[in-house]
Protein backbone atom coordinates (compact mmCIF):
# COMPACT_ATOMS: atom_id res chain seq x y z
CA UNK A 1 0.00 0.00 0.00
CA UNK A 2 1.52 3.66 -1.08
CA UNK A 3 -0.84 5.76 1.18
CA UNK A 4 -1.04 5.90 5.13
CA UNK A 5 -2.76 3.42 6.73
CA UNK A 6 -4.69 5.62 9.41
CA UNK A 7 -5.00 9.19 10.02
CA UNK A 8 -5.78 11.06 13.04
CA UNK A 9 -6.59 14.62 13.71
CA UNK A 10 -6.77 16.32 16.60
CA UNK A 11 -8.38 19.43 15.69
CA UNK A 12 -11.26 17.92 13.29
CA UNK A 13 -11.33 15.01 16.27
CA UNK A 14 -11.09 12.54 13.47
CA UNK A 15 -9.36 9.03 13.46
CA UNK A 16 -10.13 7.68 9.98
CA UNK A 17 -8.67 4.15 9.35
CA UNK A 18 -7.35 2.89 6.25
CA UNK A 19 -9.69 0.12 4.50
CA UNK A 20 -7.35 -2.41 3.29
CA UNK A 21 -9.18 -3.97 0.11
CA UNK A 22 -7.63 -7.49 -0.37
CA UNK A 23 -8.05 -8.52 -4.47
CA UNK A 24 -10.83 -10.39 -4.13
CA UNK A 25 -12.16 -9.57 -0.44
CA UNK A 26 -15.19 -7.57 0.67
CA UNK A 27 -14.47 -4.99 2.40
CA UNK A 28 -16.31 -3.23 5.82
CA UNK A 29 -18.78 -0.90 4.83
CA UNK A 30 -19.15 0.83 8.24
CA UNK A 31 -17.61 4.40 8.91
CA UNK A 32 -17.45 3.80 12.74
CA UNK A 33 -14.24 4.14 14.27
CA UNK A 34 -13.17 0.93 15.50
CA UNK A 35 -11.90 2.23 18.79
CA UNK A 36 -13.28 0.73 21.63
CA UNK A 37 -12.55 2.48 25.43
CA UNK A 38 -13.61 -0.59 27.09
CA UNK A 39 -14.64 -4.65 26.46
CA UNK A 40 -18.73 -3.32 27.14
CA UNK A 41 -18.24 -0.70 24.75
CA UNK A 42 -17.05 -3.06 21.94
CA UNK A 43 -20.27 -5.62 22.96
CA UNK A 44 -22.16 -2.78 22.85
CA UNK A 45 -21.43 -1.74 19.25
CA UNK A 46 -22.72 -4.34 17.52
CA UNK A 47 -20.16 -4.43 15.19
CA UNK A 48 -18.38 -7.47 16.86
CA UNK A 49 -19.51 -10.62 17.95
CA UNK A 50 -19.01 -11.28 21.67
CA UNK A 51 -16.44 -13.52 21.50
CA UNK A 52 -14.47 -11.46 18.67
CA UNK A 53 -14.72 -8.46 21.56
CA UNK A 54 -13.22 -10.63 24.31
CA UNK A 55 -10.06 -12.22 21.91
CA UNK A 56 -9.46 -8.75 20.69
CA UNK A 57 -9.50 -7.74 24.43
CA UNK A 58 -7.34 -10.29 25.78
CA UNK A 59 -5.08 -9.38 22.51
CA UNK A 60 -4.76 -5.69 23.43
CA UNK A 61 -4.43 -6.69 27.23
CA UNK A 62 -1.42 -8.89 26.50
CA UNK A 63 -0.10 -6.43 24.46
CA UNK A 64 -0.44 -3.94 26.76
CA UNK A 65 1.53 -5.59 28.78
CA UNK A 66 4.53 -6.51 26.77
CA UNK A 67 4.61 -3.17 24.48
CA UNK A 68 3.17 -0.42 27.45
CA UNK A 69 6.51 1.45 29.38
CA UNK A 70 7.46 -0.12 33.16
CA UNK A 71 8.14 1.94 35.67
CA UNK A 72 9.32 1.18 39.12
CA UNK A 73 7.13 3.26 40.87
CA UNK A 74 3.24 4.69 40.90
CA UNK A 75 4.65 8.39 41.05
CA UNK A 76 7.19 7.84 38.50
CA UNK A 77 4.55 6.36 36.08
CA UNK A 78 1.84 9.19 37.39
CA UNK A 79 4.72 12.06 36.31
CA UNK A 80 4.03 10.58 32.72
CA UNK A 81 0.41 9.58 32.54
CA UNK A 82 -1.07 11.59 34.77
CA UNK A 83 -2.79 10.91 38.18
CA UNK A 84 -4.52 7.77 38.63
CA UNK A 85 -3.47 6.91 35.18
CA UNK A 86 -1.11 3.85 36.18
CA UNK A 87 -2.21 0.25 37.50
CA UNK A 88 0.33 -2.66 39.01
CA UNK A 89 0.78 -5.59 36.87
CA UNK A 90 3.54 -8.59 37.06
CA UNK A 91 5.50 -8.87 34.24
CA UNK A 92 8.74 -11.33 34.07
CA UNK A 93 7.54 -12.25 37.34
CA UNK A 94 8.28 -8.52 38.40
CA UNK A 95 6.32 -6.57 39.98
CA UNK A 96 6.20 -2.78 37.43
CA UNK A 97 3.72 -0.16 37.12
CA UNK A 98 2.30 0.55 33.82
CA UNK A 99 -0.02 3.24 32.31
CA UNK A 100 -3.32 1.86 32.32
CA UNK A 101 -4.92 0.24 29.25
CA UNK A 102 -7.47 2.86 28.25
CA UNK A 103 -8.92 1.46 24.93
CA UNK A 104 -8.04 -0.74 22.40
CA UNK A 105 -8.25 0.30 18.23
CA UNK A 106 -8.63 -2.50 15.66
CA UNK A 107 -7.86 -1.71 11.67
CA UNK A 108 -11.17 -1.57 10.50
CA UNK A 109 -10.55 -4.59 8.13
CA UNK A 110 -8.74 -6.74 10.42
CA UNK A 111 -11.62 -6.62 13.14
CA UNK A 112 -13.07 -9.43 11.92
CA UNK A 113 -10.47 -10.94 10.67
CA UNK A 114 -6.77 -11.73 11.55
CA UNK A 115 -4.39 -8.56 13.26
CA UNK A 116 -3.68 -7.99 16.74
CA UNK A 117 -5.58 -5.01 18.33
CA UNK A 118 -3.42 -1.96 19.23
CA UNK A 119 -3.95 -1.39 22.95
CA UNK A 120 -4.30 2.16 24.07
CA UNK A 121 -2.99 4.00 26.64
CA UNK A 122 -4.14 7.27 28.65
CA UNK A 123 -2.74 10.52 27.22
CA UNK A 124 0.83 11.62 28.70
CA UNK A 125 0.82 14.71 30.44
CA UNK A 126 3.03 16.27 27.85
CA UNK A 127 0.43 16.30 25.59
CA UNK A 128 -2.15 16.90 27.79
CA UNK A 129 -0.47 19.30 30.46
CA UNK A 130 -2.37 19.59 34.18
CA UNK A 131 -4.53 22.57 34.02
CA UNK A 132 -4.79 23.37 30.35
CA UNK A 133 -7.22 24.70 29.41
CA UNK A 134 -7.81 23.14 25.94
CA UNK A 135 -11.31 21.31 26.18
CA UNK A 136 -9.36 17.81 25.49
CA UNK A 137 -6.99 18.20 27.88
CA UNK A 138 -9.64 18.82 30.91
CA UNK A 139 -11.91 16.24 29.37
CA UNK A 140 -8.51 13.73 29.32
CA UNK A 141 -7.69 14.28 32.59
CA UNK A 142 -11.21 14.44 34.50
CA UNK A 143 -12.04 10.99 32.39
CA UNK A 144 -8.86 9.62 33.37
CA UNK A 145 -8.66 6.83 36.21
CA UNK A 146 -8.42 3.45 34.56
CA UNK A 147 -6.97 1.52 36.87
CA UNK A 148 -7.80 -2.38 37.62
CA UNK A 149 -6.75 -4.86 35.38
CA UNK A 150 -7.88 -3.35 31.55
CA UNK A 151 -10.43 -1.12 33.24
CA UNK A 152 -12.20 1.19 31.11
CA UNK A 153 -11.03 4.71 30.10
CA UNK A 154 -13.17 7.28 29.88
CA UNK A 155 -16.67 7.97 29.66
CA UNK A 156 -19.14 8.85 27.00
CA UNK A 157 -18.16 8.56 23.34
CA UNK A 158 -16.61 11.94 22.03
CA UNK A 159 -15.48 13.39 19.43
CA UNK A 160 -11.71 14.70 20.99
CA UNK A 161 -10.80 11.88 22.77
CA UNK A 162 -7.17 11.55 23.95
CA UNK A 163 -5.28 9.01 24.00
CA UNK A 164 -1.21 7.91 23.81
CA UNK A 165 0.13 4.79 22.01
CA UNK A 166 2.53 2.15 23.43
CA UNK A 167 5.34 4.07 21.44
CA UNK A 168 4.60 7.37 23.02
CA UNK A 169 2.85 8.76 19.79
CA UNK A 170 -0.48 11.21 21.07
CA UNK A 171 -3.75 10.06 19.12
CA UNK A 172 -6.54 12.62 18.39
CA UNK A 173 -4.70 14.94 21.26
CA UNK A 174 -4.50 18.38 21.31
CA UNK A 175 -1.26 20.35 22.84
CA UNK A 176 -1.81 22.45 25.92
CA UNK A 177 -1.23 26.59 25.83
CA UNK A 178 0.10 26.70 29.14
CA UNK A 179 3.57 29.24 28.47
CA UNK A 180 6.42 28.90 31.05
CA UNK A 181 8.25 31.58 32.50
CA UNK A 182 10.70 33.26 30.82
CA UNK A 183 13.74 34.54 32.94
CA UNK A 184 14.99 36.48 30.05
CA UNK A 185 13.67 40.09 28.91
CA UNK A 186 12.30 40.36 25.76
CA UNK A 187 13.86 43.19 23.85
CA UNK A 188 12.25 43.77 20.56
CA UNK A 189 9.63 42.59 18.81
CA UNK A 190 8.06 42.48 15.39
CA UNK A 191 11.82 41.76 13.28
CA UNK A 192 9.92 39.64 11.16
CA UNK A 193 7.02 39.65 8.66
CA UNK A 194 7.72 43.02 7.18
CA UNK A 195 8.49 41.86 3.48
CA UNK A 196 5.13 39.89 3.85
CA UNK A 197 3.57 43.09 4.38
CA UNK A 198 5.20 45.16 1.58
CA UNK A 199 3.86 42.17 -0.57
CA UNK A 200 0.11 41.10 -1.28
CA UNK A 201 1.19 37.74 -2.62
CA UNK A 202 1.90 34.27 -0.45
CA UNK A 203 4.49 33.69 1.67
CA UNK A 204 4.37 30.07 1.00
CA UNK A 205 4.11 27.94 -2.96
CA UNK B 1 -16.16 11.48 -12.01
CA UNK B 2 -19.31 13.46 -10.06
CA UNK B 3 -18.22 15.06 -6.33
CA UNK B 4 -19.93 13.69 -3.31
CA UNK B 5 -23.19 15.67 -3.00
CA UNK B 6 -22.20 16.64 0.43
CA UNK B 7 -18.72 17.34 -0.82
CA UNK B 8 -18.08 20.76 0.93
CA UNK B 9 -19.77 19.11 4.16
CA UNK B 10 -16.99 15.96 3.64
CA UNK B 11 -13.64 17.99 3.19
CA UNK B 12 -14.93 20.25 6.44
CA UNK B 13 -15.54 17.47 8.73
CA UNK B 14 -11.67 17.00 8.14
CA UNK B 15 -10.99 20.77 9.33
CA UNK B 16 -10.23 21.51 5.51
CA UNK B 17 -11.22 25.47 5.70
CA UNK B 18 -10.10 26.74 2.06
CA UNK B 19 -11.46 24.28 -0.31
CA UNK B 20 -13.00 27.73 -1.64
CA UNK B 21 -10.68 30.41 -2.54
CA UNK B 22 -11.81 34.14 -3.23
CA UNK B 23 -14.99 32.77 -4.00
CA UNK B 24 -13.53 30.33 -6.67
CA UNK B 25 -13.55 26.44 -6.19
CA UNK B 26 -10.10 24.97 -4.86
CA UNK B 27 -10.39 21.41 -3.89
CA UNK B 28 -12.01 20.02 -7.26
CA UNK B 29 -12.98 16.42 -7.10
CA UNK B 30 -15.32 16.28 -10.73
CA UNK B 31 -12.06 15.02 -12.05
CA UNK B 32 -9.37 12.81 -10.76
CA UNK B 33 -5.90 11.28 -12.14
CA UNK B 34 -5.87 7.50 -12.45
CA UNK B 35 -2.01 6.64 -12.37
CA UNK B 36 -0.58 2.74 -12.49
CA UNK B 37 1.81 1.62 -9.79
CA UNK B 38 4.61 1.35 -12.54
CA UNK B 39 4.34 4.71 -13.35
CA UNK B 40 4.29 6.17 -9.77
CA UNK B 41 6.77 4.07 -9.18
CA UNK B 42 8.96 4.56 -11.85
CA UNK B 43 7.94 8.19 -13.29
CA UNK B 44 7.74 10.22 -10.08
CA UNK B 45 8.84 8.19 -7.02
CA UNK B 46 12.35 6.81 -8.18
CA UNK B 47 13.22 10.38 -10.09
CA UNK B 48 12.04 12.71 -7.47
CA UNK B 49 14.70 11.04 -4.98
CA UNK B 50 17.14 11.43 -7.49
CA UNK B 51 16.50 14.40 -8.00
CA UNK B 52 16.91 15.08 -4.44
CA UNK B 53 20.33 13.17 -4.65
CA UNK B 54 21.57 15.68 -7.24
CA UNK B 55 20.14 18.75 -5.12
CA UNK B 56 22.49 17.51 -2.27
CA UNK B 57 25.52 17.04 -4.40
CA UNK B 58 25.01 20.74 -5.62
CA UNK B 59 24.39 22.32 -2.40
CA UNK B 60 28.20 20.72 -1.29
CA UNK B 61 29.08 22.38 -5.04
CA UNK B 62 27.46 25.73 -4.14
CA UNK B 63 28.57 26.03 -0.33
CA UNK B 64 31.90 25.77 -1.61
CA UNK B 65 31.92 28.63 -4.45
CA UNK B 66 31.14 32.51 -3.66
CA UNK B 67 30.55 32.58 -7.39
CA UNK B 68 27.42 30.24 -7.29
CA UNK B 69 26.15 31.94 -3.96
CA UNK B 70 26.40 35.14 -5.51
CA UNK B 71 24.36 34.06 -8.51
CA UNK B 72 21.75 32.89 -6.43
CA UNK B 73 21.51 36.35 -5.05
CA UNK B 74 22.12 34.63 -1.25
CA UNK B 75 23.07 37.51 0.98
CA UNK B 76 27.07 37.21 1.74
CA UNK B 77 26.39 37.70 5.54
CA UNK B 78 24.38 34.45 5.32
CA UNK B 79 26.87 32.45 3.49
CA UNK B 80 28.51 30.78 7.05
CA UNK B 81 24.90 30.09 8.32
CA UNK B 82 24.25 28.29 5.71
CA UNK B 83 27.51 26.53 5.52
CA UNK B 84 27.15 25.66 9.14
CA UNK B 85 23.54 24.15 9.06
CA UNK B 86 25.02 21.76 6.30
CA UNK B 87 28.14 21.14 8.11
CA UNK B 88 25.78 20.08 11.23
CA UNK B 89 23.94 18.02 9.21
CA UNK B 90 20.71 19.72 10.02
CA UNK B 91 17.61 17.60 9.10
CA UNK B 92 15.03 19.06 6.86
CA UNK B 93 11.60 18.09 7.14
CA UNK B 94 9.39 18.59 3.47
CA UNK B 95 9.52 19.83 0.74
CA UNK B 96 7.67 19.69 -3.07
CA UNK B 97 9.48 19.07 -6.72
CA UNK B 98 6.93 20.71 -9.02
CA UNK B 99 6.95 18.03 -12.61
CA UNK B 100 5.54 18.30 -15.84
CA UNK B 101 4.43 14.75 -16.84
CA UNK B 102 1.98 12.98 -19.44
CA UNK B 103 2.44 9.48 -18.82
CA UNK B 104 5.10 9.60 -21.86
CA UNK B 105 8.20 9.64 -21.39
CA UNK B 106 10.14 11.42 -17.85
CA UNK B 107 9.06 13.79 -15.44
CA UNK B 108 10.08 17.12 -15.91
CA UNK B 109 11.52 19.13 -13.04
CA UNK B 110 9.51 22.61 -13.34
CA UNK B 111 10.77 24.02 -10.10
CA UNK B 112 11.52 22.96 -6.77
CA UNK B 113 9.49 24.41 -3.77
CA UNK B 114 12.09 23.24 -1.33
CA UNK B 115 11.64 25.85 1.12
CA UNK B 116 8.09 26.72 1.95
CA UNK B 117 5.43 24.26 -0.02
CA UNK B 118 1.52 24.81 0.97
CA UNK B 119 -1.42 21.70 -0.48
CA UNK B 120 0.27 19.69 2.20
CA UNK B 121 -2.98 19.15 4.14
CA UNK B 122 -5.21 18.78 1.22
CA UNK B 123 -3.10 16.47 0.13
CA UNK B 124 -2.41 14.10 3.14
CA UNK B 125 -5.73 14.13 4.63
CA UNK B 126 -8.03 15.69 2.33
CA UNK B 127 -7.35 13.37 -0.81
CA UNK B 128 -6.67 10.39 1.01
CA UNK B 129 -10.30 10.41 2.72
CA UNK B 130 -11.86 11.23 -1.06
CA UNK B 131 -10.34 8.21 -1.99
CA UNK B 132 -11.42 5.96 1.21
CA UNK B 133 -14.90 7.16 0.28
CA UNK B 134 -14.81 6.62 -3.18
CA UNK B 135 -13.98 3.04 -2.63
CA UNK B 136 -16.47 2.98 -0.31
CA UNK B 137 -19.05 4.12 -2.40
CA UNK B 138 -18.19 2.13 -5.45
CA UNK B 139 -17.13 5.11 -7.61
CA UNK B 140 -13.85 3.76 -7.75
CA UNK B 141 -13.27 -0.05 -7.83
CA UNK B 142 -12.04 -1.66 -4.69
CA UNK B 143 -8.02 -2.41 -4.48
CA UNK B 144 -7.36 1.38 -5.66
CA UNK B 145 -4.55 2.95 -4.36
CA UNK B 146 -2.87 6.49 -3.67
CA UNK B 147 0.95 7.93 -3.79
CA UNK B 148 0.46 9.24 -0.31
CA UNK B 149 1.56 8.13 2.84
CA UNK B 150 2.29 11.79 3.95
CA UNK B 151 0.51 11.73 7.17
CA UNK B 152 2.47 8.87 8.47
CA UNK B 153 6.25 10.27 7.39
CA UNK B 154 5.74 13.49 8.53
CA UNK B 155 4.78 12.34 12.18
CA UNK B 156 7.71 9.86 12.11
CA UNK B 157 10.04 12.75 10.47
CA UNK B 158 8.87 14.98 13.35
CA UNK B 159 9.69 13.15 15.73
CA UNK B 160 13.29 12.75 14.35
CA UNK B 161 14.27 16.34 13.61
CA UNK B 162 15.91 16.93 16.61
CA UNK B 163 17.41 14.98 19.86
CA UNK B 164 16.95 14.62 22.13
CA UNK B 165 13.13 13.77 21.04
CA UNK B 166 10.41 14.71 22.38
CA UNK B 167 11.67 18.65 22.33
CA UNK B 168 9.95 21.62 22.03
CA UNK B 169 8.49 23.08 18.31
CA UNK B 170 7.61 26.06 17.70
CA UNK B 171 5.64 26.74 14.81
CA UNK B 172 5.14 29.93 12.86
CA UNK B 173 3.21 31.43 9.39
CA UNK B 174 2.67 35.18 8.77
CA UNK B 175 -1.39 36.58 9.79
CA UNK B 176 -3.88 37.10 7.52
CA UNK B 177 -3.17 34.04 5.43
CA UNK B 178 -5.80 31.05 5.37
CA UNK B 179 -3.87 28.77 3.06
CA UNK B 180 -0.62 28.75 5.46
CA UNK B 181 -2.19 28.87 8.84
CA UNK B 182 -4.14 25.55 7.43
CA UNK B 183 -0.61 23.93 6.57
CA UNK B 184 1.10 25.12 9.77
CA UNK B 185 -2.13 23.71 12.04
CA UNK B 186 -2.33 20.67 10.05
CA UNK B 187 1.91 20.45 11.24
CA UNK B 188 1.09 21.40 14.31
CA UNK B 189 -0.94 18.27 14.92
CA UNK B 190 0.98 15.92 13.59
CA UNK B 191 4.24 17.54 16.01
CA UNK B 192 1.60 16.49 18.87
CA UNK B 193 1.05 13.05 17.34
CA UNK B 194 4.99 12.83 17.32
CA UNK B 195 4.72 13.52 21.36
CA UNK B 196 6.22 17.16 20.59
CA UNK B 197 5.76 20.12 23.29
CA UNK B 198 4.06 22.25 19.78
CA UNK B 199 3.36 25.99 20.10
CA UNK B 200 2.23 28.47 17.12
CA UNK B 201 2.82 31.84 17.16
CA UNK B 202 2.77 34.41 14.32
CA UNK B 203 5.86 36.08 12.53
CA UNK B 204 4.81 39.42 13.50
CA UNK B 205 4.89 38.29 17.11
CA UNK B 206 8.30 36.62 17.31
CA UNK B 207 10.70 38.95 19.52
CA UNK B 208 13.87 38.77 20.60
CA UNK B 209 15.08 38.22 24.09
CA UNK B 210 18.20 39.90 26.27
CA UNK B 211 20.29 36.85 25.42
CA UNK B 212 20.00 36.45 22.05
CA UNK B 213 17.48 34.03 21.58
CA UNK B 214 14.07 34.44 20.02
CA UNK B 215 10.41 34.49 21.97
CA UNK B 216 7.06 33.79 21.20
CA UNK B 217 4.26 36.00 21.33
CA UNK B 218 4.19 34.40 25.35
CA UNK B 219 7.99 35.17 25.25
CA UNK B 220 8.72 31.67 25.66
CA UNK B 221 12.46 31.19 23.65
CA UNK B 222 11.93 29.41 20.33
CA UNK B 223 14.63 26.75 20.54
CA UNK B 224 13.21 24.88 17.19
CA UNK B 225 10.77 26.73 14.86
CA UNK B 226 9.16 25.67 11.37
CA UNK B 227 9.33 28.65 9.88
CA UNK B 228 6.13 28.92 6.77
CA UNK B 229 8.16 32.17 5.90
CA UNK B 230 10.69 32.06 3.30
CA UNK B 231 14.62 32.37 4.03
CA UNK B 232 15.24 35.01 1.34
CA UNK B 233 12.92 37.20 3.85
CA UNK B 234 14.40 36.59 7.23
CA UNK B 235 17.81 36.65 5.61
CA UNK B 236 16.93 40.13 4.52
CA UNK B 237 14.27 41.90 7.29
CA UNK B 238 15.45 43.42 10.73
CA UNK B 239 16.38 40.08 12.82
CA UNK B 240 18.12 39.10 9.99
CA UNK B 241 21.60 39.88 12.03
CA UNK B 242 20.12 38.04 15.08
CA UNK B 243 19.42 34.54 12.85
CA UNK B 244 22.97 33.31 13.09
CA UNK B 245 23.56 33.96 16.93
CA UNK B 246 19.87 32.80 17.78
CA UNK B 247 20.99 29.23 18.79
CA UNK B 248 17.74 28.13 17.13
CA UNK B 249 17.34 24.99 15.05
CA UNK B 250 15.13 26.06 12.32
CA UNK B 251 12.75 23.84 9.72
CA UNK B 252 13.32 24.08 6.79
CA UNK B 253 16.76 24.19 7.65
CA UNK B 254 18.97 27.00 6.42
CA UNK B 255 20.71 25.20 3.44
CA UNK B 256 17.27 24.77 2.21
CA UNK B 257 18.04 28.35 0.90
CA UNK B 258 19.98 27.40 -1.88
CA UNK B 259 17.14 24.58 -3.39
CA UNK B 260 14.13 26.98 -3.22
CA UNK B 261 15.69 29.50 -5.26
CA UNK B 262 15.26 28.94 -9.50
CA UNK B 263 18.72 29.69 -10.14
CA UNK B 264 18.60 25.88 -9.13
CA UNK B 265 17.01 25.00 -12.17
CA UNK B 266 20.10 26.42 -14.33
CA UNK B 267 22.97 25.30 -12.00
CA UNK B 268 21.26 21.53 -11.85
CA UNK B 269 21.38 21.52 -15.73
CA UNK B 270 25.29 23.13 -15.61
CA UNK B 271 25.62 19.93 -13.39
CA UNK B 272 23.91 17.41 -15.51
CA UNK B 273 23.21 18.37 -18.90
CA UNK B 274 20.59 15.83 -20.73
CA UNK B 275 19.43 14.78 -17.66
CA UNK B 276 16.23 12.56 -18.13
CA UNK B 277 14.55 15.16 -15.05
CA UNK B 278 15.83 17.92 -16.18
CA UNK B 279 14.92 21.14 -18.71
CA UNK B 280 17.31 22.69 -20.15
CA UNK B 281 17.77 26.09 -17.99
CA UNK B 282 20.04 28.70 -17.78
CA UNK B 283 20.62 32.38 -15.91
CA UNK B 284 19.91 35.21 -18.03
CA UNK B 285 22.24 36.73 -19.89
CA UNK B 286 24.44 33.82 -20.48
CA UNK B 287 24.99 33.32 -23.88
CA UNK B 288 24.28 29.22 -24.04
CA UNK B 289 20.58 31.04 -23.26
CA UNK B 290 20.26 31.28 -27.43
CA UNK B 291 20.06 27.44 -27.57
CA UNK B 292 17.25 27.31 -25.79
CA UNK B 293 13.77 26.47 -27.55
CA UNK B 294 11.92 29.26 -29.22
CA UNK B 295 9.09 28.14 -26.44
CA UNK B 296 11.02 28.70 -23.06
CA UNK B 297 10.08 30.25 -19.12
CA UNK B 298 11.52 33.60 -18.33
CA UNK B 299 11.52 32.97 -14.02
CA UNK B 300 12.14 35.51 -11.31
CA UNK B 301 15.07 33.59 -8.81
CA UNK B 302 12.43 34.12 -6.25
CA UNK B 303 8.74 33.94 -7.37
CA UNK B 304 5.73 32.03 -5.55
CA UNK B 305 2.73 30.85 -6.60
CA UNK B 306 3.64 31.52 -10.24
CA UNK B 307 4.15 35.33 -9.94
CA UNK B 308 6.25 37.02 -12.78
CA UNK B 309 6.28 33.98 -14.82
CA UNK B 310 6.26 34.10 -18.35
CA UNK B 311 6.03 32.08 -21.21
CA UNK B 312 7.54 33.20 -24.28
CA UNK B 313 7.38 31.34 -27.95
CA UNK B 314 9.63 33.27 -30.65
CA UNK B 315 9.55 36.09 -28.75
CA UNK B 316 5.86 36.54 -28.04
CA UNK B 317 4.71 36.64 -24.30
CA UNK B 318 1.88 33.71 -24.26
CA UNK B 319 1.04 34.07 -20.99
CA UNK B 320 2.31 35.71 -17.78
CA UNK B 321 1.79 36.26 -14.31
CA UNK B 322 2.35 40.21 -12.58
CA UNK B 323 3.67 40.18 -9.56
CA UNK B 324 6.54 41.67 -7.40
CA UNK B 325 9.33 39.64 -7.77
CA UNK B 326 12.57 39.68 -9.92
CA UNK B 327 15.12 42.54 -8.33
CA UNK B 328 17.16 38.82 -7.88
CA UNK B 329 17.62 38.03 -11.88
CA UNK B 330 15.63 35.89 -13.69
CA UNK B 331 16.61 32.06 -15.61
CA UNK B 332 15.44 31.03 -18.61
CA UNK B 333 14.31 27.26 -18.82
CA UNK B 334 12.61 25.25 -21.76
CA UNK B 335 9.03 24.98 -21.74
CA UNK B 336 8.03 21.44 -21.00
CA UNK B 337 7.34 19.88 -23.99
CA UNK B 338 5.12 16.56 -21.40
CA UNK B 339 3.51 19.15 -19.33
CA UNK B 340 -0.25 17.27 -19.18
CA UNK B 341 -2.99 19.53 -20.98
CA UNK B 342 -5.97 19.16 -22.78
CA UNK B 343 -9.09 21.76 -23.97
CA UNK B 344 -9.65 22.97 -20.77
CA UNK B 345 -6.52 22.66 -18.80
CA UNK B 346 -3.05 22.30 -18.20
CA UNK B 347 -1.95 19.71 -15.08
CA UNK B 348 1.04 20.26 -12.55
CA UNK B 349 2.35 17.24 -10.97
CA UNK B 350 3.68 18.16 -7.09
CA UNK B 351 6.02 15.22 -5.61
CA UNK B 352 6.22 15.58 -2.14
CA UNK B 353 9.40 14.77 0.12
CA UNK B 354 9.22 14.04 3.83
CA UNK B 355 12.99 13.81 5.34
CA UNK B 356 13.99 13.68 1.39
CA UNK B 357 11.72 10.35 0.60
CA UNK B 358 9.67 10.89 -2.09
CA UNK B 359 6.05 10.00 -0.26
CA UNK B 360 3.27 11.21 -1.61
CA UNK B 361 1.24 12.87 -4.81
CA UNK B 362 -0.41 15.88 -5.73
CA UNK B 363 -2.10 17.60 -8.51
CA UNK B 364 -2.91 21.49 -9.57
CA UNK B 365 -5.07 22.15 -12.54
CA UNK B 366 -4.47 25.64 -14.10
CA UNK B 367 -6.40 26.84 -17.48
CA UNK B 368 -2.77 28.57 -18.16
CA UNK B 369 0.28 26.76 -18.43
CA UNK B 370 1.69 28.48 -15.15
CA UNK B 371 0.46 27.16 -12.54
CA UNK B 372 -0.90 29.83 -9.82
CA UNK B 373 -2.55 30.58 -6.68
CA UNK B 374 -5.56 30.05 -8.74
CA UNK B 375 -5.05 26.82 -9.60
CA UNK B 376 -7.43 23.85 -8.39
CA UNK B 377 -7.03 21.21 -6.10
CA UNK B 378 -7.81 17.60 -7.48
CA UNK B 379 -7.14 14.43 -6.30
CA UNK B 380 -5.29 11.28 -7.90
CA UNK B 381 -5.15 7.40 -7.26
CA UNK B 382 -3.76 4.09 -8.17
CA UNK B 383 -5.85 2.08 -10.42
CA UNK B 384 -6.34 -1.34 -8.86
Amino acid sequence: MKRSTQIGLAAAGVLLVATYWGRSGSPDQSEDSLVYNSLAECRAGGRLTSTQCDQRFREASANHLRDAKKFTSTSACETEYGSGSCQSAVWNGAPVIVPALAGFMLARSLAQGGGAAQPLLPPTRQAFPPGSQAPECQQARSSSGGGGGGGGYGGGRSSSRAYSTTSGAALVARSGTASGVATTSTTSRGGFGSTARSYSSSSSS
Amino acid sequence: MAPRPDWQTQVERLGFAFHTIDGETYWDESTAYAFTLDEIERDIEAPSEAIEQLCFAFIEKALASDEILTKLAIPAAHWDFIRESWQRGDRNLYGRLDLAYDGRGPAKLLEYNADTPTALFESSVVQWDWLEQAMARGALPAGCDQFNSLHERLIAALGQLREPSPYRLHLTCVQNSNEDKGTVDYLMDCAVQAGLDARFTFVEEIGLLSDGRFCDGANQPIETLFKLYPWEWLFRERYAGNLATSRCQFIEPPWKAILSNKGLLACLWDMEPDHPNLLPAFFEGDPRCSGLSPRHVRKPLYSREGANITLIERGQVLDQDDGPYGAEGFILQDAAPNLFGSARHYAVLGSWLVASQACGLCVREDASPITKNTSRFVPHYIEA
